[in-house]
């Protein structure tokens, strides 16, 4: 039987098909958030169903996680993407402490012991601090946001930005960029701010083994800014954006007759 | 049941029945005396004669009117209250005859001073220093100058004798509205925390209302379980037990509730000033001095306006004994500084003494964050669910 996680997040749309019995994963399927959610998701289901060689009728349980987890007529059950983050990252470090998710629209900090999730922080009013920022700087700057990450690393010097609203720290690039600011300072600065507004989330230390995870966590150069910022080595998760969708197939997989 | 009406249906029509009933008072010539907080003491208008009404704001709609007068990182009470005031739409603040304000905190405060520039206003000033005798002796002379005010105004001596009837009347309103709070203290409630806000009323010491507390009261205690209760569902695992701490759920601001208990849980007890915090203490009618215990009660109201406010943490430490939450949700109205600072303290407070999770929002009257704050809502539901394996019996009683 196959367990299948649906993360129907605020940018993008990740599916994770997951054997029950292995726990080893069987495909993925990742793409752009749509208007017509429910569609997108059977479309990216048949994708993942076809790249893994299998059936529709081998899913024997859906969950549903991500902003949109509640549109999902596909999924049986849905959970929060914060325990589904938990259980995807724990799965692979089983004694993680805390996880750093930075997504499209928000960013969490998810704090963990022997029982899992005991408490998480997020910023979901600010876009400054997620992943909408850097897409609209690499925008500005006409590059990537790989790109924008490997112009940040060349940097030595990052530009400080002090804007704390992301439409404003808009005006704040155009004048930084005016006044002679090279773009790969720029792009480190900007990398800069987004990992200290993570960081500022925290309401306690966070202690080793600590993951970073989310579509953000994509980014070159991001975990080592994130981690200089917070004053703690990260890992980097696998794949970071699937993190969320390979934990709702985890808990999909529970419970589903093994062989 | 003596009528096919619930007293849940006859609250549903609260501010209607409050409409008649000051309708009825006007003309009886009493006046209508407007409150914005629970700091008023009631006792002391209702021994003038008067008919005590709550103006606090809780919609959403008049906080754009507010805006061109107030900033808009202010607490949405204070604006909502203010854009009544200003588009002359809630007709409980058109028939004021006075308002009687206090210096609870600094927006309100200077809101106050806009809106007597055209209303008549009696503030009264708050101290705030919790356990000081001095502070208390200043608060007993502010309350006993509204009682002079009220007196002059209204050409009547007010008597001890009046106090007196009138701590008794409010005592009643009290304890009844502790009765019915208490059932939800039952292993499975047979109503919910939304449903139990309904039993409020803009106006105090309406006896058709005390006599729907009772009846509700009787019905609850036959065993009958409100539509949509814990009791009536019977639902497998019941429901998260939900302690509500912070600012108000004024009347039209219940959105917060609403999201908790739609995400599987009940709120057993609300640790505000729209739940258990300003009922808890009676006043000794019999006390020598009836202002004094007037000032005295109210004086004690665990409000973040207070430095230091420990009596807070204890209340939260005696409810959570009493009502039993597998974790505490702390509101606070967007800019409201004093909850805002203070609930570092109660997180601290509640992690570590009570070692239950603890979640903050932030938030205003707009539903525009709804979605966002269901995610932290459940996501503190799945946590509480998936780590059952901690009584929260480990609270000490």
């Amino acid at each position: 039987m196959i367990g299948c996680g649906i993360d129907a997040g605020s940018r993008a749309m990740k599916i994770v098909l997951m054997d029950a019995a292995s726990r080893s994963i069987v495909a993925t399927a990742y793409a752009d958030q749509r208007p017509d959610q429910d569609r997108l998701a059977e479309e990216l289901l048949e994708e993942a169903l076809k790249s893994g060689g299998a059936k529709d009728r081998d899913i024997g349980r859906t969950v549903g996680t991500g902003y949109g987890r509640q549109l999902l007529s596909r999924a049986d059950t849905s959970l929060t993407e914060i325990t589904c983050l938990a259980r995807g990252v724990r799965n692979q470090v089983p004694d993680v402490q805390a996880i750093l998710d930075i997504g499209g629209q928000d960013s969490k900090v998810i704090f963990l012991d022997v029982k899992g999730v005991r408490d998480f922080m997020m910023n979901d009013r600010c876009a400054a601090g997620t992943g909408q920022f850097l897409e609209m700087t690499a925008d500005r700057l006409g590059l990537s946001l790989s790109e924008l990450g490997r112009s940040a690393l060349r940097s030595r010097q990052p530009a400080a930005i002090n804007s704390t609203c992301a439409v404003f720290a808009e005006t704040e690039i155009v004048s930084l960029l005016a006044s002679g600011i090279t773009p790969d300072d720029l792009a480190a600065g900007v990398l800069r701010s987004v990992a200290q507004r993570t960081a500022s989330l925290a309401v306690r230390r966070i202690s080793a083994p600590a993951v970073f995870s989310g579509g953000v966590a994509r980014i070159p150069g991001m975990g080592e800014i994130l981690s200089l910022a917070l004053g703690q080595d990260l890992i980097i998760a696998p794949e970071p954006h699937f993190t969320a969708a390979r934990g709702a197939a985890h808990i999909a997989c529970d419970g589903l007759d093994e062989p | 049941m003596a009528s096919d009406e619930s007293p849940l249906d006859y609250f549903g029509r609260m501010v209607d029945n409050c409409y008649d009933y000051t309708e009825a008072a006007r003309a009886e010539g009493r006046p209508v005396v407007g409150i914005m907080c629970e700091y008023t003491p009631r006792e002391v208008l209702f021994a003038a004669g008067a008919v005590p009404v709550c103006l606090c704001g809780g919609a959403n709609e008049t906080i754009p009117a507010a805006e061109q007068h107030l900033p808009v990182n202010l607490c949405p009470l204070i604006k909502s209250t203010f854009g009544f005031h200003v588009q002359r739409s809630n007709p409980f603040l058109e028939w004021a005859d006075l308002i009687v304000a206090e210096t609870t905190c600094d927006g309100k405060k200077k809101m106050f001073e806009l809106m007597s520039a055209s209303r008549d206003m009696y503030v009264l000033e708050l101290p705030q220093k919790a356990d000081q005798p001095d502070a208390l002796a200043y608060w007993t002379q502010e309350v006993f100058k509204l009682k002079s005010t009220l007196e002059k105004r209204y050409h009547k001596q007010i008597t001890d004798g009046d106090l007196r009837a009138a701590i008794k009347l409010v005592n009643r309103e009290r304890s009844l509205k502790r009765r019915l709070a208490n059932f939800m203290a039952q292993e499975i409630p047979p109503l919910t925390g939304r449903q139990l806000l309904e039993f409020k009323s803009l106006i105090s010491g309406i006896e058709a209302d005390y006599r729907q507390y009772e009846r509700a009261i009787r019905l609850f205690e036959s065993g009958w379980a409100a539509p949509g209760s814990p009791l009536a569902q019977k639902k497998d695992p019941p429901p998260i037990r939900v302690l509500l701490s912070g600012v108000p759920n004024v009347h039209g601001a219940e959105r917060i509730l609403e999201l908790i208990e739609s995400a599987g849980a009940i709120i057993v007890a609300q640790e505000n000033c729209t739940g258990l915090k300003p009922i808890l203490e009676d006043i000794d009618p019999d006390a020598p001095d009836p202002i004094r215990a007037i000032a005295e009660k109210y004086y004690h109201l665990p409000c973040s306006v207070m430095t230091i406010n420990a009596r807070r943490l204890e209340t939260i430490r005696e409810l959570a004994a009493r009502f039993r939450p597998q974790c505490v949700i702390e509101l606070v109205w967007h800019a409201c500084l004093t909850y805002d600072v203070e609930s570092g303290q109660v997180r601290r407070f509640v992690e570590e003494e009570l070692g239950l999770p603890y979640l903050k929002i932030d938030t205003d009257y707009s539903t525009s964050d709804s979605a966002r704050l269901s995610v932290r809502i459940e996501a503190l539901f799945e946590t509480v669910r998936s780590r059952q394996g901690r009584p929260p019996s480990r609270i000490s009683a």
